[in-house]
């Protein structure tokens, strides 16, 4: 026997790869909420750029359709097929996180790109959801042995490599969101309680190690000495402590995180600038366009990172707490899914995909309103970003799909 | 078979997955608690942070106050100081190279320096680069006239200080300098780069003359600078762009500047500058004073300095030197900064002092042989005359400047009621004027020598009858400025009232209750009077060359020795005395029978006697005062009343 007989039921003969009659089964309720925070995402857009660059918003635009697109397509195609190329998938993503390493161009610091002709992608975003595929046919693969021990580690093993790769880049934010990625799949998927209290406090003891890295960490003492260029380049020449070691920007991020007061013209001038623009809407918002932080370039980053303050200054409490809701009702919407699905991947597909864009929904507003230090993470349908923008429509084009197939299984 | 098993769900799969849930529905709600906390709770300090990011309140300097002296004459206003900025920004840049040839060919700038500084703002290519500070106005009217060809280039204007005067005064009025970090501490209302007063007037009138900053509200952008044009009288007349070339916008309504208050001084500066005038080429000082009120009408020290120097353009060198310790020190004001020993001027108050105790009367007379010795033994302390005047009385003794007459007066007196009568008469005192830096002098008295030697044995601290008769021609170690004896001239001259010497016309005049009898008054009258005498037929005093015909003038010689007279030996004609080593001359004057009477002290530094030497001076003074009074106090009448009104 194969793989793929552990997935597909020989006998039920319906099953086709593609079938775009799939969409007259469409759960309407996930597009109109997707259509909505689109909406939402071009208006807070075009008053992020409507100044200087007004060419973010009309592409914005155009990765919606583009995204949507591809959404439709996800939807079509039967997302079994897709867990079964997992490994295919897992393969090529591993070598195209080491192509970045190797070739890939740097942004702000860290090397997260590769040109490919005429595009820029990054291959982090395509990794987020290719170990939800592989982690899903995994845990289909292994069945209740995911409560044995061994078989709870691999799962970490599938996605300790791609952190790994990630971290090298560097680029924190992506290599955190894929644990908790897997401690949610690995929930779902039925483990042992006791096992991911394990994994929970092994977590929790990391403090002490994080401790001890920034425990005589001084941002003025430790900055590279090569640091006037730029502080990547000297970071490659900067003696580690250990192979662990942060870097200095990253233990810089923590310290400002810890100490907003000492910084406020460097990293901590992000956050700082963040809560003032948050803070400064209000219940009812300073009215849209009329964002003083925004247009006056305080507010750093307001097209991408942190385009949730632009709307909460401009829409106020109300606005910020609409958008939560309409996240919220949209990731629910999934987890619902994910509670229906009568078979197994379905539930660990969607439960994956809700976990990741949960994740950037949650961190990124975390980051603006200084409940978190700062690490680049979008936000779903705000941020500009065209990997990204993609990378969430695939998702929703996933989450799509699973309902579709509901029925094939009633029998 | 497990790989046969349908892909069955395990049993509680959705409590799992609800439970998921409910961790995505409560991480939701941690964040809306935050959202809550920072815009609902913390809203209004938010708020006034972003209004804070959001406009920049940019000062609008207020100009200082104006200087008037006696008859409303302007000494120090401000005028419109200009300055070239070139703005690269608003430069095609092909052009650039061409326009910076253009005005290092019109201003005379280097290239080098300019094209260094528009280098180093590449990154901010609005910022208005200085190419010349505080132009002429025919470099201004050349780079108006090629403004064609001068693309982002314009002149930018604000007020600066203006000394009309020039060096006339220019110590009294002081000079401005940028505040120090010290100031910036502690002192309100100032910045960095501010001109303060930093001497004179200009310093003891600060809070005075400084204004109320007005300020704009204008955008600010995150990054870039804002910066202002202004007109030619410096008003800025809009909100420009910034470094970095945003659009800045006024905000709100402008708060315009409120200039400082004007300073209306007793100064008398055409007698100001006649008064210089006759030191030129000399050190020394002369203080004229109002008699009645202790208002100076002249405090001329020289050599001086004109403030300009120290707000205009160029005369980098000519500060250098002032503020380096260049000898002479033309920043020292000689009036009241600088001691000097009152030599027979002294004797006025030992007159006075003597008459009104009642050592002696107007009729005590002492023989002068030449010579003093106490109790007829021991050191002999010589008169000026070596021959001696023979009987003496006190006018006498006070128009001939009798040593010998005054020693026994002054051993008759003692050292205690001899310094308590200095001071009383405003010697070996701060006068009080206001202007800053001003020295006690010092008359010496028992607790003083008592203190300076405490630490030598006991015969060292004593005080001994000798150094009394010394002190008794203002010798030793008594030492005064020209302004105490001006002001103790101005209480003779007034009938016995010490008074306050002040600059500001609106401080109220301070006199003091009146010191002496109308006897002792009128003795020393006399006495000062005959000292200006020239006979025949009466006896020509030591002051004679200060006599006006047709006015009452008192007058007293005093010479103050630097080296004693057995030096004076040594060398056998005045001219062979080095420069350092001669004697200073002296001489006050007053006038009795003119309004305003007025008191004068001249002091002239190494000038041998004062009698023929600093006299004449003294006449001078008086003849130019009084040909032109009475215009001055026709107009300050009027001002008076106008100043006066606009206090209150």
């Amino acid at each position: 026997m194969t793989g793929r007989t552990m997935l597909f039921d020989i006998e039920d003969a319906s099953v086709r790869i593609f079938n775009w009659r799939n969409l007259r089964h469409i759960d309407w309720f996930l597009p109109l909420v997707v259509i909505i925070l689109a909406v939402i995402g071009w208006a807070t857009m075009y008053s992020a750029v409507r100044s200087s660059d007004i060419i973010y918003f009309r592409r914005q635009i155009i990765f919606f359709f583009l995204g949507a697109a591809i959404a439709l397509t996800i939807a079509c195609i039967d997302y079994r097929v897709l867990v079964s190329l997992a490994p295919v998938m897992y393969v090529g993503s591993v070598l195209l996180l080491l192509a970045v390493l190797f070739m890939g161009t740097r942004v702000k610091g860290s090397e997260r790109w590769l040109v490919m002709g005429p595009f820029r992608v990054q291959p982090s975003e395509i990794t987020k959801l290719v170990v939800v595929f592989s982690l899903t046919w995994y845990l289909v693969a292994i069945g209740d042995r995911v409560r044995k021990l061994p078989y709870f580690l691999l799962a970490f093993v599938i996605t300790g490599v791609p952190i790994l790769l990630i971290l090298a880049q560097p680029n924190l934010g992506t290599a955190l969101s894929l644990a908790p990625l897997t401690l949610a799949m690995l929930f779902v998927a039925g483990c042992r309680i006791r096992h991911l209290a394990v994994i929970f406090l092994l977590g929790v003891s990391g403090m002490p190690l994080l401790w001890w890295q920034m425990k005589d960490f001084d941002p003025e003492l430790d900055r590279p000495q090569l640091a006037t260029s730029s502080e990547s380049a000297a970071e490659s020449t900067a003696p580690r402590r250990s192979l662990f070691e942060l870097r200095y920007h990253q233990k810089k991020r923590i310290y400002t995180f810890l100490h907003p007061e000492t910084d406020i013209r460097d990293s901590g001038w992000h956050t700082y600038q963040s809560r003032i623009t948050i803070g400064s809407g209000g219940i009812s918002g300073k009215g849209y366009l009329q964002g003083t932080q925004t247009r006056l370039n305080y507010l750093p980053e307001h097209r991408t990172d942190f385009i949730f303050s632009l709307l909460a200054e401009e829409r106020g409490f109300v606005g910020a707490v609409v958008l939560l809701g309409l996240f919220a009702s949209l990731l629910l919407r999934g987890l619902m899914y994910a509670r229906d699905c009568p078979e197994m991947s379905g539930t660990l597909l969607a439960t994956g995909v809700v976990t990741i864009l949960a994740f950037h929904v949650f961190v990124n507003i975390a980051i603006t309103t200084g409940l978190m230090p700062v690490t680049g993470l979008p936000l779903p349908f705000l941020s500009y970003g065209g990997s990204f923008y993609m990378t969430t429509m695939t998702c929703i084009g996933v989450l799509l799909s699973i309902p579709i197939r509901r029925g094939m299984f009633i029998s | 078979m497990t790989g046969m098993r349908k892909p069955q769900r395990y049993e509680g799969v959705e409590r799992r997955v609800q439970f998921a849930a409910i961790v995505l529905a409560a991480s939701f709600l941690v964040l809306c608690a935050q959202l809550w906390n920072l815009q609902v709770v913390s809203q209004s300090r938010f708020q006034a942070m972003a209004e804070d990011n959001r406009v920049w309140p940019k000062r609008l300097k207020a100009d200082r106050g104006v200087i008037y002296g006696r008859g409303n004459v302007v000494l120090a206003d401000n005028r419109a100081s200009t300055d070239i900025v070139f703005v690269p920004g608003e430069c095609p840049k092909d052009r650039r190279e061409e326009v910076v040839a253009t005005l290092t060919r019109l201003l005379g700038v280097s290239r080098e320096e300019l094209d260094a500084k528009i280098e180093a703002h590449r990154r901010e290519p609005f910022t208005q680069i200085l190419v010349k500070r505080d132009v002429t106005k025919a470099d201004r009217i050349r780079v108006e006239e090629h403004s064609y060809m001068l693309p982002g280039v314009l002149s930018v204007a604000h007020p600066q200080r203006r000394y009309l005067y020039g060096k006339t005064a220019g110590q009294i009025l002081g000079y401005l300098g940028e505040i120090g970090p010290e100031e910036l501490k502690t002192w309100t209302g100032y910045y960095m780069g501010d001109l303060i007063g930093r001497d004179g007037l200009e310093m003891m009138y600060e809070d005075l003359l400084r204004g109320r900053d007005g300020h704009m509200l204008v955008t600010k952008y995150a990054s870039g600078r804002p910066q202002l044009r202004t007109d030619k009288r410096g008003v800025p007349y809009i909100a420009q762009r910034d470094s970095r070339g945003n659009i800045l916008v006024e905000e709100g309504r402008r708060q315009e500047p409120l200039p400082g208050n004007p300073l209306y001084l007793t100064l008398d500066i055409a007698l100001q500058e006649k008064c210089e005038a006759l030191l030129a080429g000399e050190q020394g000082a002369i203080v004229v004073l109002e008699a009645d009120t202790g208002a100076v009408l002249a405090l001329a020290s020289s050599p001086g300095y004109d403030p300009s120097v120290f707000v205009n353009r160029g005369h980098r060198n000519e500060r250098l030197e002032l503020l380096s310790n260049a000898k002479p020190n033309r920043m020292l004001n000689r009036c009241f900064r600088e001691n000097y020993p009152p030599g027979s001027l002294y004797k006025v108050v030992l007159a006075a002092a003597a008459l009104e105790e009642g050592v002696i009367t107007p009729e005590t007379t002492f023989f002068c042989p030449g010579h003093y010795q106490i109790n007829n033994q021991g050191r002999r302390w010589a008169c000026w005359r070596k021959g001696g005047h023979g009987n003496m009385n006190v006018v006498e003794a006070l128009a001939f400047s009798c040593d010998v007459f005054f020693y026994n007066v002054g051993m008759r007196l003692g050292v205690d009621k001899i310094s308590e009568w200095s001071r009383k008469m405003g010697l070996g005192e701060k006068t009080g004027i206001d202007l800053p830096g001003e020295v006690a002098g010092l008359i010496p008295d028992r607790e003083w020598k008592a203190q300076l030697f405490a630490d030598r044995p006991v015969w060292e601290r004593n005080w001994y009858p000798g150094e009394t008769v010394n002190l008794s021609i203002g010798q030793g170690s008594c030492s005064t400025t020209p302004l105490q004896n001006a002001v103790m001239m101005a209480c003779i001259i007034n009938g016995g009232h010490r008074v306050r010497p002040h600059l500001n016309r609106l401080a109220d005049p301070m006199r003091s209750e009146r010191l002496f009898s109308d006897r002792t008054y009128e003795t020393v009258v006399k006495g000062l009077r005959m000292c200006v005498e020239k006979g025949p037929p009466a006896p020509t005093g030591t002051g004679y060359r200060a006599q006006v015909p047709g006015m009452t003038v008192l007058g007293k010689t005093g010479t103050a020795q630097i080296m004693s007279l057995a030096h004076h030996a040594q060398f056998k004609s005045e001219e062979d005395i080095p420069y350092a080593m001669r004697d200073h001359a002296w001489f006050v004057a007053g006038v009795l029978d003119r309004e305003p009477r007025i008191a004068i002290c001249i002091l002239i530094e190494h000038g041998h006697h004062g009698g023929a030497v600093a006299s004449p001076y003294a006449k001078e003074i008086i003849e130019f005062f009084y040909a032109h009074n009475e215009q001055f106090q026709r107009e300050d009448a009027g001002l008076d009343t106008i100043a006066r009104r606009g206090e209150h």
